[in-house]
């Protein structure tokens, strides 16, 4: 259980530190090399959720979804509450145009947020600090894989401390425990 | 009566603030009597909080408009039904109400433990109260909802009494609304009841099977709770918002979700603790995290750091929740690490391949989702305080890193009870999974031919009919060995098999609630809407339905005004339904909502919303959406709810080793006695 309670003490406070943690969980010879391949993969997996299908041809639902809308609702276009919203019909009118005007996805949420600011678009930009919203769900995975690949692997060279049948229940274990003391001790 | 409520809450502070210190010293003493005298405050905390909400209640109901919350958030035509719901309508009442929540929960607590874990007991009160002594200090001092309406004038400020309410947000006027937040917040209070058996396990160092048995139950119930509440809220969502979803990644829903996932997380691997003694920081840690994720969640509700369509009671309680939220922490941390020699693993593990890593693969997939819903949600906030800009975290985030998630604990669900525990060999894999297996591989490619090309939807699909069929063949494969060796009917070796294990049936009925769930989730993939300008006789055509609007009408309610379309509704061309779409313009509060009118069949539901009449035509505009399988998202509540109800039914076996730890019990309080 050495792990686990090492897991806890040594929260990912950085990059920095989760990887000199993880050099005593991997152990020196996997380490830092464990600990890039962490990192690569979760930015291959960041980059490619973060990269979204912007090839696609855009629509008033996609470019709904993709957007919130500015009345204050903090909902996206497509699902503001409410009814006689004038913020929503000039985004929709704006957002129709664009798309008439044969405009892409990127080039409408980048004309989007220019005129109402970065905060209109339902995900951050991916640049900057920004990518920090991809990147660390993604290193969280991968981490918490390598913790439980490393809990494992201590538990399987772990010695057992009692030897307990798998199917025995704890309150069956205490019984059983009692019955010997009571027959060590002359009671029974 | 606001003189009542005062006097109550102040007496229920003092009793609380009793309890939290007469509980450790009665623990620390071993004092029977000290103790008694803790439960017995515990229990003058709920009467005197009982008392402040019954005070609350009656002014909102007798429309004593002199008490500034009733005058905000009620008025004298407001339904009687909706009148009782003020109560948590605002941040004053809901507060009180959290507290009295809790007042209960601690109440039972005492009840239920009068003559059993005593050693416990004296700390676990001392941890109720000490969560209640924060609550009342808040109601008291922060947030009272015993204020009298006053106005300011040359004068000087006098009281004031006014005609009527501005009355209760209409969003908030519909069924589920009334019973969603009590649930939720019986959720989100009764987690306490586990943290506080925790710490007193780590306290009095009591480590063994008892914390963890107690625990376990008290955590199914508020698991349950929550769950039901956040369903309650979609559907609220569903039918008032008039969007057309019940889930938007909103910051409030992620909070409800969050101790949920936790919560999850830890009846899962509690399982390997009762099990193989393993796992025993996890879950305490875990305990801790499923509490302090439920204060989370109402800090977030209620402190407004967060922009959301939920957060209908707003204030600056923000800071004194971070103090508390520290406090718990550090209290718990500390006490974790303290007693990390006691919790050592009592064995090891002896396959990759056993149901020891599929819980422990569960709750890592379980956490993840909690840490990455955690961060999307509060990363808005962090991003203004370290880069001072603002941005929005919303739902295609969400979609992008929870679904894949999802999709691995559905094949969790499915896969993980058919492992063995210790080692599950090549030739139980092949057996418990090939049937599943090729019977998903033909539902799916039945399901690809008949057009579900949505990768998502598709796998989800794929998996739930690999789940389903998994778990339905345990069921299976249990009765019929009742069958043969009971020699009993098919229905009578079910129920049989069912109740002699309640516990592990009753949790496969929870999966199977889950994966009707997801299947749920699956349809929001071929959602479609349409929207027109539509007069009297105008047809509307949405895939293979066609709406016609036969008129519309206005009317007068003393708490509204609406305008209801009236809609005749064919589907393949034969006559289908009728359906009757409101607005409404609610007199006291000066807002418009809608009634959105929904025609539920198990494929997919009808759904229109009146979004109001075109300033320039006068034309009704209807928007229309096609929401498939959204039924399969109640119906897989209502199963997860049921299995749970029979997983908290104790088995005859659970029942005769209740027996004998009572007996045991008893003997050592006789010994003690001596």
């Amino acid at each position: 259980m050495r792990s686990e309670e090492q897991s806890g003490v040594r929260g990912p406070k950085s990059e920095v530190n989760v990887g000199r943690n993880l050099r005593g969980y991997f152990g020196p010879r996997t380490s830092d090399l464990g600990f890039r391949a962490v990192l690569l993969a979760a930015f291959l997996v960041a980059g490619s959720m973060a990269r979204g299908d912007t090839s696609r041809t855009p629509t008033l639902e996609t470019i709904g979804n993709e957007v919130q809308c500015t009345c204050g609702c903090n909902a996206p276009l497509n699902g503001c509450p409410h009814l006689d919203c004038a913020e929503k019909a000039q985004m929709q009118a704006l957002i129709k145009k664009e798309i008439a005007d044969g405009k892409d996805e990127t080039t409408i949420l980048q004309d989007l947020s220019l005129k109402y600011g970065l905060q209109v678009l339902s995900t951050p930009p991916a640049h900057g600090f920004n990518l920090a919203i991809w990147i660390l769900p993604s290193v969280g995975l991968l981490v918490g894989l390598g913790i439980v690949v490393v809990i494992v692997r201590r538990w399987k060279g772990k010695p057992q401390l009692a030897p307990v049948p798998a199917a025995a229940s704890h309150d069956a274990r205490i019984l059983t425990a009692v019955e010997e003391e009571m027959k060590s001790t002359g009671m029974r | 009566m606001n003189e009542v409520g005062s006097v109550s809450l102040i007496a229920s502070l003092a009793f609380a603030a009793f309890a939290l210190v007469a509980g450790a010293v009665g623990g620390k003493l071993r004092s029977p009597r000290i103790t008694r005298s803790a439960e017995r405050a515990a229990l003058g905390f709920f009467l005197m909080i009982t008392l402040a909400v019954v005070a609350l209640e009656y002014m909102i109901l007798t429309s004593d408009f002199h008490n500034a919350y009733v005058a905000e958030h009620s008025n004298r035509d407001l339904l009687t039904f909706y009148k009782v719901a003020a109560l948590w309508a605002g941040q004053e009442g809901s507060l009180l109400f959290w507290t009295w929540l809790l007042s209960i929960y601690s109440a039972l607590v005492v009840w239920q433990n009068r003559r059993k874990n005593r050693q416990l007991m004296p700390y676990v009160v001392s941890v109720l109260m000490g969560v209640g002594t924060f609550f009342s200090l808040l109601v008291f001092f922060v947030a009272n909802p015993f204020q009298e309406l006053s106005v300011v004038s040359a004068a000087g400020t006098q009281a004031f009494t006014a005609p009527d309410g501005n009355g209760l947000n209409p969003l908030l006027q519909y069924h589920s609304m009334v019973i969603h937040p009590p649930m939720l917040y019986l959720g989100y209070v009764g987690m306490v009841v586990p943290f506080a058996f925790a710490m007193a396990a780590l306290i009095t160092k009591q480590l063994g099977d008892n914390w963890i048995r107690i625990t376990r139950r008290w955590t199914m119930v508020p698991w349950m709770l929550l769950g039901c509440g956040i369903l309650l809220g979609g559907n609220w969502a569903y039918a008032v918002l008039g969007w057309g979803g019940y889930w938007g990644w909103d910051p409030v829903e992620n909070a409800s979700i969050l101790p949920w996932l936790s919560g999850t997380a830890f009846l899962h691997s509690v399982m390997i603790q009762e099990k193989r003694g393993m796992l025993k920081v996890w879950n305490v840690a875990l305990v801790i995290l499923t509490f302090f994720l439920s204060i989370f969640g109402t800090f977030l509700t209620r402190s407004g750091i967060v922009s959301s369509v939920h957060a209908f009671a707003q204030s600056n309680i923000g800071p004194f929740f971070a103090v508390f939220l520290a406090i718990i922490l550090f209290f718990s941390v500390t006490l974790l690490f303290l007693r990390l020699d006691h919790l050592k693993s009592e064995n090891k593990l002896d396959s990759m391949v056993s149901r020891e890593s599929g819980f422990l693969f569960n709750n890592w997939i379980l956490l993840a989702l909690v840490f990455a819903v955690f961060w999307g949600t509060l990363f808005p906030v962090i991003s203004k305080a370290v880069e001072n800009a603002t941005v929005t975290v919303g739902a295609p985030f969400f979609n992008k890193v929870a679904i894949p998630m999802g999709l691995l604990l559905l094949l969790l669900t499915g896969a993980g009870p058919l492992l063995a525990w210790r080692k599950t060999s090549f030739q139980s894999l092949k057996g418990n999974f090939t049937f599943p297996l090729i019977v998903a591989l033909i539902a799916g490619g039945i399901m690809y031919a008949k057009g579900v090309h949505h990768l998502y939807a598709w796998m989800t699909l794929f998996l739930s009919v690999f789940v389903l069929v998994c778990i339905l063949g345990e069921f299976w494969k249990g009765a019929r060995t009742r069958m043969r060796t009971a020699k009993e009917n098919f229905v009578l070796a079910l129920y049989n098999l069912t109740m002699r294990n309640t516990r592990r049936y009753g949790g496969y009925i929870v999966h199977i609630g889950i994966v009707l769930l997801f299947v749920g989730f699956a349809g929001q993939a071929f959602k479609t809407d349409t929207k027109g300008l539509m007069q009297e006789g105008d047809l509307l055509t949405v895939k293979n339905y066609m709406i016609r609007v036969d008129g519309l009408t206005t009317g007068d309610t003393p708490n509204y005004e609406y305008t209801r379309a009236l809609l005749t509704v064919t589907k393949d061309g034969q006559a289908f339904t009728t359906m009757h779409p409101e607005k409404r313009f609610y007199k006291a509060s000066q807002q418009p909502t809608s009634y959105v009118a929904i025609h539920p069949t198990l494929s997919e539901d009808l759904y229109v919303v009146l979004a109001g009449l075109d300033p320039d035509t006068g034309k009704a505009i209807i928007q229309v959406f096609i929401n498939p399988l959204v039924m399969w998202v109640w119906i897989g509540g209502v199963v997860t709810l049921l299995g749970t109800l029979l997983a908290l039914v104790p088995s005859r076996v659970e029942r005769e080793m209740a027996e004998i730890r009572h007996a045991q019990e008893l003997a050592v309080q006789a010994g003690d006695a001596f």
